[in-house]
């Protein structure tokens, strides 16, 4: 019954020579906040990928409410948000008409109004969204990952390049809808977002899981005395510490 | 439907925001219209019987579809691919099939557009009429149209990078253009770039249109099976071969 919303089991992924995921397991459970954390280049932007099938593992599996997307890609969207690292734009496209577009692709969107008044971006509606600001944009991409009302939604860096208030109002939106009963993969470099935000994290290096739990379990395992510290342990750089 | 025609309202609305379509589409064709009528307009051309104000009315008819052709929709789904919109798109429930008909139908309304104002232009200033049947005409328009627009929607699919894409369009559309009778009349070429220009998929689409116009309905089997076999072969290829990214 309680089936994982996202199972990824044994994944493995090569670039040439360079193994970038490395039999990689876990899974994320229906309602909760997962967040991969990893250094620049551990392979999180690439696991993501293969989760949601623009890249073809070279082992392994990872399902999203039990389907494979690339081969259930329609089914899938339609009720799973994401949000890319750089997501770009058509030339001369504005805030609403990017809403009006995204909103067109899935069977009962959400109100677009609602969400740009949520991430303070209504203001900006006509503006051109290649006039935005890098923060304003970012948000612009947490909108469009949720137009669609998903179940799951997948945000990959999701507050780089946002100023500490645009991160406070993003969490605020995130966290309300946690309790709606929206899953959340993130990744993140912040791990202070981590310990805010999430239920349980999954630290990787290389490619290669080295700790996953809750935020206090990874902790704990660490002997450390946040997240902070936790991460530096297990990646390796105690000396910094 | 509604949700289709929610997508095309706002490309279309992009489309209308690029200078090279206003430019290229719309105005280029009537300034060459305006020119080879006011030169010549009331002379016969050469081999074909048709003057030149019939000949170039027909020809630059088509000149909308070859720049939709042969640069609006290579450019605009290439670009969309190279800058990761694709990426993104592939990251909904949109279907391929939803997003290249939306492309072309934004595209085959600029060529619409396009031969509205010459046809205005050349019936209202210059007082065309069209020997043959009109509606006659507007169907082998259109399917000149679809023909041509199944070789742009193939090289999108088929051109990985912006680069190759460039190449591609030019080595397509500078030669249609100038060669197979769309700009300057076919009239004038000398017999060798005439026998050319009559092979170029453009060509085969122009000279049918000019027979149409003038009433003469006979050998049109050729042709018409000829688009039609280009939009079945380079449609097929569009869609197969489509990447994301």
């Amino acid at each position: 019954m309680n089936e994982p919303s996202i199972s990824v089991k044994n994944l493995t992924k090569s670039f040439g020579d360079r193994r970038v995921v490395d039999d990689l397991s876990f899974d994320v459970r229906k309602g909760e906040v997962f967040a991969l954390l990893g250094h620049n280049g551990a392979g999180k932007s690439t696991t993501i990928d293969l989760i949601l099938g623009l890249k073809t593992p070279d082992g392994g599996t990872a399902k999203i409410l039990g389907m494979d997307a690339a081969k259930h890609r329609k089914q899938v969207f339609e009720r799973v948000g994401v949000q890319l690292q750089h997501t770009q734009y058509q030339t001369s496209i504005t805030v609403e008409e990017a809403c009006i577009e995204y909103a067109s692709l899935y069977a009962s969107p959400a109100d677009y109004h609602k969400l740009l008044d949520g991430f303070g971006l209504a203001p900006l509606r006509k503006s051109l969204v290649s006039k935005l600001s890098g923060g304003e944009r970012q948000k612009l991409s947490v909108v469009l990952a949720l137009i669609g009302n998903p179940e799951i939604v997948f945000l990959d860096e999701l507050t780089t390049g946002l100023d500490v208030v645009a991160r406070r109002e993003v969490w605020r939106t995130l966290k309300q809808l946690k309790e709606q009963g929206l899953t959340i993969f993130l990744t993140t470099h912040y791990m202070e977002e981590a310990e805010a935000l999430c239920d349980r994290v999954c630290i990787i290096k290389s490619g290669k899981k080295v700790a996953e739990g809750t935020v206090d379990e990874v902790v704990a395992a660490s002997g450390g005395k946040d997240l902070e510290e936790a991460y530096l342990f297990f990646m390796g750089e105690e000396e910094l510490l | 439907m509604k949700r289709f025609l929610s997508m095309y309202r706002v490309e279309q609305k992009l489309f209308f925001r690029s200078p090279d379509v206003i430019l290229f589409c719309l105005a280029m064709p009537l300034v060459v219209f305006v020119l080879i009528t006011m030169i010549a307009g009331g002379k016969v051309a050469s081999s074909s019987g048709l003057t030149y104000l019939q000949s170039a009315y027909v020809s630059l008819s088509t000149v909308g579809i070859c720049c939709s052709a042969f640069m609006s929709i290579p450019i605009t789904i290439v670009e969309c691919r190279s800058q990761g919109v694709l990426r993104r798109m592939y990251c909904s429930p949109c279907s391929p099939a939803r997003l290249l008909a939306c492309d072309t139908i934004c595209s085959g309304v600029i060529a619409a557009l396009s031969t509205l104002i010459l046809t205005v232009a050349a019936v209202v200033v210059f007082g065309y009429r069209m020997p043959g049947n009109v509606f006659a005409y507007m169907a082998v328009w259109l399917l000149t149209m679809i023909s041509m627009f199944s070789i742009g929607l193939m090289v999108a699919s088929l051109c990985r990078t912006t680069k190759s894409m460039n190449v591609v369009t030019s080595l397509l559309y500078f030669p249609m253009l100038l060669f197979s009778g769309a700009t300057i009349p076919a009239e004038v070429f000398p017999g060798g770039l005439r026998a050319v220009s009559k092979l170029m998929p453009l060509g085969v689409g122009i000279d049918l249109l000019k027979s149409v116009s003038v009433g003469c309905y006979d050998k049109l089997t050729l042709p018409v099976i000829t688009l039609i076999a280009i939009t079945v072969i380079c449609g097929t290829v569009a869609v197969k071969t489509f990447r994301w990214e």
